[in-house]
Parts: C-alpha cells; sequence; structure tokens
C-alpha cells in the first residue's frame, strides 16, 4: 500500500515535469533580457586571434559601464544563421548579434534596432557602413573589411622570369603570363573552388571593376541592374572561358573555397587566387607556407578599355543590435566599444584582418596589407554583395553549370535577370 | 464474476452486523480495481504527454506555421503561397526527384548486404574476418565518412588515379551533376549496409538447415539456391531490411550530403531535408522551410504508411 503511494507520487511528479517541458513557451529566458547583463552573438569570441580584441573591447566597455556585464557567446558559424533564425523567430535571444554585411543582414534587419541615433560620432572613424543599411538606416557598426583582392605568388612569377612586381594590368598580358608560369612551373592560373558557389561571387566582384564602366558599375550597386548589358555578360563569359581553357586548378565544382582552394594557392599550386582582406583567405591567412613578402597583391587586369579598376569591398562584419533588448542605448554601447580603435587595431595585428577603422597603424602589418589599405579609399562596393542572398544562391549553383558545360551564358543571365527582379 | 460473488456479501451485510474486515477487504478490493484501471493510463501519460507535446504540438504549429508569409509578410496568412512556391521552385523539384531516385536504388542497397550476408552464410573463406569489415563502417559519424571519402573521390585523389593508371579518364566524382548524386548514394550505401547486414545474418540463423541441405543433395547450384531455398525463406527479413533502408536514406543524409556536395553541384544533390535547413538557416525563408517540412512529412507518411501495409500484408501470409 504505501509503496503504490510512492509510486504514485513519484509519477505525479514526473509528469508535472514533464508537462512543464510540454508546454510552448517556458517562463523566462536563459539569454538577454537583464539590463545588468548583455549577451553577445558571435562566431568570433572564441578565436585565439581575436582574444586581445574581445578583451579590449570588453575593457573599453567596463571603463563607461561598470557593473553591466558582458556575456560573448560563440557560435559554430556553420549554425550561426540557424540558430539565430530560431532565436528571431522566438523574439528572444541575444541583445548585441555579430552579422556579416551585405544580404545577410539586410534580410535579418525587422528583428534589429536602428543605431543611427547612437553612432553618429563614429561615421567619419570608420569605413564600409553601406553593408549594415538598409532603407537609409543603419542597423550595424562594421569591424572589418571584406573585399576580394587578387593575391598572387611572387615567387612562381619570379621562376617564370617574369618581373614580380609589375604584375600585369591588362587580360590579356595576365593570360599570357600565367601560360607562362603553367609552361615553366606546372603552377595553374588561378586557385579555384567553386564547391560551395563562392567562387562566381569573388569573381564576379574582383573582375567587375574591369570589365564594367564606372557608370554601369554605379547603376548595379544602386540596384538599376542590366543583366543584358554586353559587358556584364563579359563577366560570365570570362568565367567559362578560364574554366575552358584549363586556367582554373582541376575539379573546381568539387573543391571547397574555405580552405581547399587557398592551401592550393599558399603551397604554390596555382599562382593567383582571388581571395578576402579579413577572417579566412588573407594574406595572413597564407603565411604558413607564404611568407608576406612573397604575396603581392594587383589591381584587377583590364578588360574593358572604358573601365576603372578599383578594390572591390564593404563592411565585412559588424555588431548589431536586437529590437527585444531592454536598454538600446546601452547596447548600441557596446557595439561602440567592440568598434573602437584600440580593440581594432589588436584584430588587425593578430588577425590580419583589414579593419573598418581608417586611422589605425598598419606600419607592423605586411606589404600585401599596406597595398590593400592604400586602396580602400578608391575602392567600391563588391558586386556581388549587392545582390540578394536568392540570387547569390542561385549564382552560385548556375556557375557550377557553366563550369560543367550544361547550360550557356544567356540562359545564366536570363535566370539571374529573373532571380533578380523578384528580389 | 465480480458481481456474482459481490451480491451474497452485501445480503450478508444487510443481515448481520457488518463483519468489519469483510467490508474493508471488499472497499480495498474496488479501489484497487480503479487504482488498477488507472494505472495503464498513468503509466501511458509519460509517452502520450511526451509525444503530444513534444511531437504533435510542435508539428501541428509547424505545419500553420507553413501558411503564413516570410520577410515583409512575416505573420501573415498567406494560404497556399508556400507550397507554390515551392512547386515552382526547380530545387525543391530536384530534391523530390532525388527522392524517386533514391527509391529506385533501393534494391540495390537491400541486395549489396543481402548478397555479402548470404556469402557469409554460405561460409565463403575469410567469412569471420568480412564478417567484421564490413559492419566496421556502420560505426563511423557521417561527418567522417564524407570527410574520408572526399579525400578518396577528389579530382586529384586516389581513385582518379587508379583510373589513370587503367587509362581511363579522370572523373569529378563530387563535381559533375551527373555523377554527384550516385557517388553520395554509393557512399551512403558503404557506410550503412553493415546493420543491414547484420540483420541479414540473424536472418540466416533461423533458416532451415535441413532444406538446404536437400537442395545441396538435390545438386541445386548457388544461384538456384539464393533464388529458391534462400530468399523465400528470408521474405521478412528482407522487407525489414526495405523499411529501415528507406527510412535511412530518406533521413540520414544530410550529414553526408553537407560535407560532401553542399547540395552542389548545381543543385545535383539537394534532397528535401537540406533544402529545408538551406531555406531556414541561410535564405532566412522558415515559413517556406515549414512548408517544404511538412511537404516531406508527407512524403514520409505515404511511404510508411505503405510500407507498414505490405509488413502487415506479409505478415498475415505467414
Amino acid at each position: 500500500m504505501k509503496q503504490r503511494t510512492l509510486w504514485t507520487a513519484a509519477l505525479v511528479v514526473g509528469l508535472a515535469f514533464t508537462a512543464g517541458c510540454g508546454s510552448a513557451s517556458g517562463p523566462g529566458s536563459s539569454s538577454g533580457g537583464s539590463s545588468d547583463k548583455l549577451v553577445v552573438w558571435d562566431w568570433k569570441s572564441g578565436d585565439p586571434k581575436a582574444a586581445s580584441y574581445i578583451q579590449k573591447a570588453k575593457a573599453d566597455f567596463a571603463k563607461k559601464h561598470p557593473g553591466v556585464n558582458l556575456e560573448f557567446v560563440a557560435q559554430p558559424f556553420d549554425q550561426y544563421y540557424t540558430l539565430l533564425g530560431a532565436a528571431i523567430q522566438s523574439g528572444k535571444g541575444p541583445d548585441v548579434i555579430m552579422f556579416n554585411g551585405g544580404g545577410k543582414i539586410r534580410d535579418r534587419s525587422d528583428a534589429l534596432a536602428p543605431l543611427d541615433s547612437y553612432i553618429a560620432d563614429d561615421r567619419q572613424r570608420l569605413t564600409g557602413w553601406d553593408a549594415f543599411a538598409k532603407d537609409g538606416k543603419t542597423y550595424a557598426e562594421p569591424v572589418t573589411l571584406q573585399g576580394h583582392p587578387i593575391y598572387y605568388n611572387k615567387d612562381l612569377y619570379q621562376k617564370a622570369g617574369l618581373n614580380p612586381d609589375a604584375p600585369a594590368t591588362t587580360l590579356d598580358e595576365f593570360i599570357k603570363n600565367c601560360g607562362v608560369i603553367t609552361q615553366k612551373t606546372g603552377a595553374k592560373c588561378f586557385a579555384l573552388g567553386n564547391k560551395e558557389g563562392f567562387g562566381i561571387q569573388f569573381w564576379l566582384s574582383a573582375l567587375g571593376s574591369a570589365v564594367l564602366t564606372p557608370q554601369e558599375y554605379d547603376d548595379w550597386i544602386a540596384g538599376k541592374r542590366n543583366w543584358s548589358s554586353p559587358d556584364v555578360k563579359q563577366i560570365f563569359e570570362l568565367w567559362k572561358q578560364a574554366g575552358d581553357t584549363g586556367l582554373n586548378t582541376d575539379g573546381a565544382n568539387s573543391t571547397a573555397m574555405f580552405n581547399d582552394a587557398f592551401a592550393a594557392f599558399s603551397s604554390g599550386k596555382a599562382a593567383n587566387v582571388i581571395g578576402l582582406m579579413s577572417d579566412v583567405g588573407h594574406w595572413k591567412d597564407f603565411a604558413e607556407f607564404l611568407t608576406p613578402e612573397k604575396i603581392g597583391v594587383m589591381q584587377a587586369p583590364l578588360v574593358n578599355p572604358a573601365a576603372k579598376p578599383s578594390l572591390p569591398y564593404d563592411g565585412g562584419i559588424g555588431y548589431a543590435v536586437a529590437k527585444w533588448t531592454k536598454d538600446p542605448k546601452l547596447a548600441a554601447d557596446v557595439v561602440r566599444s567592440l568598434t573602437s580603435t584600440e580593440p581594432l587595431q589588436a584584430f588587425s595585428l593578430d588577425g590580419g584582418a583589414i579593419a573598418s577603422d581608417t586611422t589605425i597603424d598598419i606600419a607592423k602589418s605586411g606589404p600585401a596589407a599596406k597595398a590593400i589599405v592604400a586602396e580602400v579609399k578608391t575602392g567600391k562596393p563588391a558586386l556581388h554583395v549587392a545582390l540578394s542572398s536568392t540570387t547569390v544562391d542561385l549564382m552560385g549553383r548556375l556557375s557550377q553549370q557553366l563550369l560543367s558545360d550544361s547550360i550557356t551564358v544567356d540562359d545564366v543571365l536570363a535566370q539571374l535577370a529573373a532571380s533578380d527582379k523578384t528580389g | 464474476m465480480g458481481p456474482a460473488t459481490a451480491g451474497p456479501t452485501e445480503d450478508t451485510a444487510g443481515r448481520a452486523p457488518a463483519p468489519r474486515p469483510a467490508t474493508a477487504s471488499a472497499r480495498r478490493n474496488r479501489r484497487g480495481s480503479r487504482a488498477e484501471r488507472l494505472a495503464p493510463l498513468v503509466l501511458l501519460a509519460p509517452a502520450i504527454l511526451i509525444i503530444a507535446g513534444l511531437r504533435l504540438w510542435p508539428l501541428l504549429l509547424g505545419i500553420n506555421f507553413s501558411f503564413t508569409g516570410d520577410g515583409a509578410r512575416n505573420g501573415m496568412n498567406v494560404g497556399l503561397d508556400n507550397y507554390l512556391t515551392l512547386l515552382h521552385d526547380p530545387l525543391f523539384r530536384t530534391a523530390l526527384r532525388n527522392v524517386g531516385l533514391l527509391v529506385l536504388l533501393l534494391p540495390v542497397a537491400v541486395a549489396i548486404p543481402g548478397l555479402l550476408a548470404t556469402f557469409i552464410f554460405l561460409k565463403v573463406p575469410g567469412h569471420r574476418l568480412y564478417r567484421g569489415v564490413y559492419f566496421f563502417p556502420a560505426v563511423l559519424s557521417p561527418v567522417i565518412v564524407g570527410a574520408i571519402f572526399n579525400l578518396l573521390l577528389a579530382f586529384d585523389g586516389p581513385l582518379n588515379a587508379l583510373l589513370g593508371g587503367l587509362g581511363i579518364g579522370p572523373v569529378d566524382w563530387l563535381g559533375n551533376p551527373d555523377v554527384a548524386i550516385f557517388a553520395v548514394v554509393g557512399v551512403h550505401i558503404w557506410a550503412t549496409f553493415g546493420m543491414a547486414l547484420v540483420v541479414f545474418l540473424a536472418g540466416f540463423a533461423t533458416l532451415d538447415s535441413s532444406v538446404l541441405d536437400a537442395a545441396k543433395v538435390d545438386g541445386a547450384s548457388l544461384p538456384q539456391t539464393i533464388w529458391h531455398v534462400i530468399i523465400p525463406s528470408l521474405s521478412r527479413t528482407i522487407q525489414f531490411v526495405f523499411v529501415t533502408t528507406m527510412i535511412g536514406m530518406l533521413t540520414s543524409m544530410f550529414g553526408l550530403l553537407y560535407v560532401m556536395t553542399g547540395g552542389g553541384p548545381a543543385g545535383s544533390t539537394y534532397l528535401p531535408e537540406y533544402y529545408v535547413w538551406i531555406q531556414q538557416g541561410q535564405m532566412n525563408q522558415p515559413a517556406l522551410a515549414s512548408a517544404a517540412s511538412t511537404a516531406l512529412f508527407l512524403i514520409m507518411l505515404v511511404v510508411g504508411l505503405g510500407q507498414i501495409g505490405i509488413l502487415r500484408r506479409a505478415g498475415k501470409e505467414d
């Protein structure tokens, strides 16, 4: 009898627990909310290269707001936007959120608080704002700049008898040089990884300024994209030709850009690569095999005489403030600390990232970093960043079809135009 | 039985002062039977609540969510718009076509472990070793399997080097839209057939050896033995393996796809599961993803009910 009562009691307690689990909205939330603790989500704070950056930013914030705790939650990048999507759907989550610039933040701007009224003082010092703005409102402060310089291996140029300090300025000359390098060293022209469809994005943005006229370029960025223009068509034709004529490393469609293609470049299997400026795939990332003085940065080789090559870049990553945070001004101050000069200086030095702060000292960085920073002033936003995520995704798949020769360039342009129109 | 014995007791209770112990035991009996009647419900409740609260309720929420919009139309009722989008999305159609392809490849995925199990059962030389070797991949996680085959199937990888040695041109196993899905399915079969093999071996253990001996005495060849003796005796095992292999193919290829092809090239290796993940996580279209999961759920429901039907009919034959 007694035993049975015990059993019943145990079951009732158990049921009470499961019932609690079953209810859709549990009481309280584990992250964010309270005003003396702010939660920051990113995929960087766990990276040893960003350790001193985060530490300095925390110190800066603690000076301005003693007593307010900052908790950094480093999420795996693979799952980042999936997890964030769940947080946004539930309307609860971190107070401060790291974002990639462009489509990633614009698609989710509904969940963010505009920062314009808090950040006026940073406008001049930082650059790369456009990637974090939508409809005239700014949703994040840029931390790094992301863009697509063309890196080349000076060693291979030298071995092929070419002057490593005077890279080609026109595409014809560039391809001729590649022929010489391949003949003399066996290295391919481009290290290309297009498994994820990233290859075409880099290609479009790196070569765009050498093909489109300045007017066409600016129109593209402003949203007036003419997919039937012969210049736009030429960018995709060049992509196909590079594949057909064997300029790329083999098996591009099954090679991951991160990091197999970059590994191919740094191990000397290809003479050039369209890389990145921040995060990964940049000059410091190649340093394991290619010391900084062996890495050159060239301007896009000219294709159309009417074009004016420039460095394509945008804000890379930045921090935004969630709409649901209790005190947006306080959260904005976290963002301001994360983009203040001293932390960014540390990030630039340790990680090799090109920071958004134009006032930091890059004397200790390599020559490639200096060459990139020198071009930032005349640079323009990258072409692919202006496209919606859906169009970029479609472009990735179509580019794979172009490489495997199962679609025509005209067909590709027609599909992209249709996708671009619907958003 | 109950009322018949209860009757006289009550009668006696009415006539004479109630003998206490008797009423107490009757009450206890009655309470005992009520407790016994409630016990199954109470014992089932945790399972039912978990299924209802953590499975069915979210499922209904998800289906409901699939009728709302994304982005600017977040939270608005959009009717069947998401489903129409799916129908017109070539990527989703590819994903469905690949499901069809998986169903077509199912016999191969069942025949391989079946044949290998037969060889082990017939004690080919080294069968003990093979039994262990065949099962080995089943303990590896899909991510590790994917990474291994990424290296083996790379354009400049060992398999192409081998083919080159034989004078056959390199094949971009994971980069050619026509080949990639077969490469991934092949690897999936390689990685999972060990489990089916074990089920087959268990089935063989129940085989009547006198029938096999009789076949041997009658001079049946190996193919004849397999076709006329082994397969008919193992029909239930085979059906079970069919069902589990199909479920495995439809639900657990995500890891391999993610590591080996990322849905590419040109979207040729998309499966509905992968599509759901991309739309939710990468494209920020959770409502569209919900619609796709609902569609996937319906497919699984049809396939599952069909298979249960087949199994039940097979059970009746026995």
